[in-house]
């Protein structure tokens, strides 16, 4: 399972639940659109957007026809929900994720001392 | 502006191009041309200049077909958030569930605010390298109406030992802990820092049998072949050389 290379979709995802839509790389399972229409694939990536993309697709439109689609891309602003599979254990999901993230950060390579984006003060 | 009738094909930041590419809006073909998945915008434009252009943060989503019973030729799908009119110009419209209306909508999209467009090339091995270049296009704008917004971490990268040792934890040193050096290494590093710890441990210890007395500390863990028992006598040495064979 990859960690995205850009320091900064890193930050993102450490620092909110896309983390947990990022572990499910690999999973099968069922993303409802904004318009109402459902993807149901296997999830190949979730970006720090939240642009969700799938393979192996049953597109079932508003109206309810259907359709395969061999590779989904879904825009972010287009996802309504994502369903988690019920056998996906999500705290551990979670951690797993965040510990990817840091190993990547310690041995990517970068320069001495951990880099972060500033956060801009409340 | 979302559909750009008269702006040309970007030259730079072009991540594909695909010639010979049909293009049909709305179940309407519009004929062969090319496709340019460029960085700031999606074009096709057919041979006498005609086309369009589409902007990213307008497009919903985006696959490739294979299903022949849907659509008789394998294409790289795109869903747009908007609607092509007739003056030719595109107007945004939410796809609010309140401009929904079951009854009155006819089989088409056309009362919809989407358009569907569908790009069929003629080479089909090329449909994975068009809709991957539209992927990563299309990451590239993400959207700014969020409120999830990454805003909270743009600005500059700064170096976080750096900033803490200048706000006064300068006598935190900037070296990790142990727990986060060890949850840095594979198994088989923590594995490799144990034994290493362990071989560590035991010459301090057998620095206490230096004086020539032999220790029952052999341990298995350690026999390598490599480990000097400290402990043995210098008769200990050669003890094969006594040994009849």
């Amino acid at each position: 399972m990859e960690v995205s290379h850009s320091i900064r979709e890193r930050t993102i995802a450490e620092n909110s639940l896309v983390i947990l839509l990022q572990g499910l790389q690999g999973e099968v399972t069922t993303v409802d659109l904004r318009d109402e229409s459902t993807a149901r694939g296997r999830v190949v990536n979730v970006d720090a957007f939240m642009n969700v993309r799938l393979e192996e697709v049953l597109y079932r439109d508003r109206r309810g026809r259907l359709s395969q689609l061999a590779d989904l891309f879904i825009t972010a602003r287009n996802v309504r929900y994502v369903h988690i599979p019920d056998h996906v254990d999500i705290m551990e999901t979670i951690q797993t994720q965040l510990t990817r993230i840091r190993r990547v950060r310690n041995f990517a390579g970068e320069k001495r001392g951990r880099k972060e984006y500033l956060k801009k003060k409340n | 502006m979302v559909l750009l009738r008269s702006v040309p094909p970007p030259s730079e930041g072009v991540r594909h191009e695909q010639a010979e590419t049909t293009a049909v809006l709305d179940g309407k073909g519009l004929g062969a041309g090319t496709l340019y998945v460029a960085e700031t915008r999606l074009s096709w434009f057919d041979g006498s200049g005609m086309g369009f252009s589409l902007e990213y943060p307008t497009i919903s989503l985006h696959a490739i077909s294979r299903d022949l019973s849907t659509y008789p030729q394998e294409h790289l799908y795109v869903m747009v958030n908007a609607k092509l009119n007739d003056e030719n110009e595109a107007e945004m419209q939410e796809n609010a569930h309140d401009q929904e209306d079951e009854d009155n909508s006819s089989e088409e999209d056309e009362s919809e605010g989407i358009t569907e467009i569908r790009f069929v090339p003629r080479d089909k091995a090329a449909l994975e390298s068009m809709f991957s270049a539209m992927c990563e296009c299309q990451a590239l704008h993400p959207d700014p109406d969020d409120e999830d917004s990454d805003g909270d971490f743009d600005g500059d990268e700064y170096n976080v030992e750096e900033a803490e040792a200048e706000h006064g934890q300068g006598d935190i040193p900037s070296f990790c802990t142990y727990e986060e050096g060890v949850s840095g290494l594979t198994a088989e590093g923590q594995a490799t820092l144990q034994r290493l710890e362990g071989m560590l441990a035991q010459s301090v210890a057998n620095t206490f049998h230096m004086a020539g007395v032999r220790t029952d500390e052999a341990n298995g863990e350690f026999d390598d072949g490599m480990e000097v028992d400290a402990g043995s006598t210098m008769a200990g040495q050669f003890e094969d050389a006594d040994v009849d064979h």
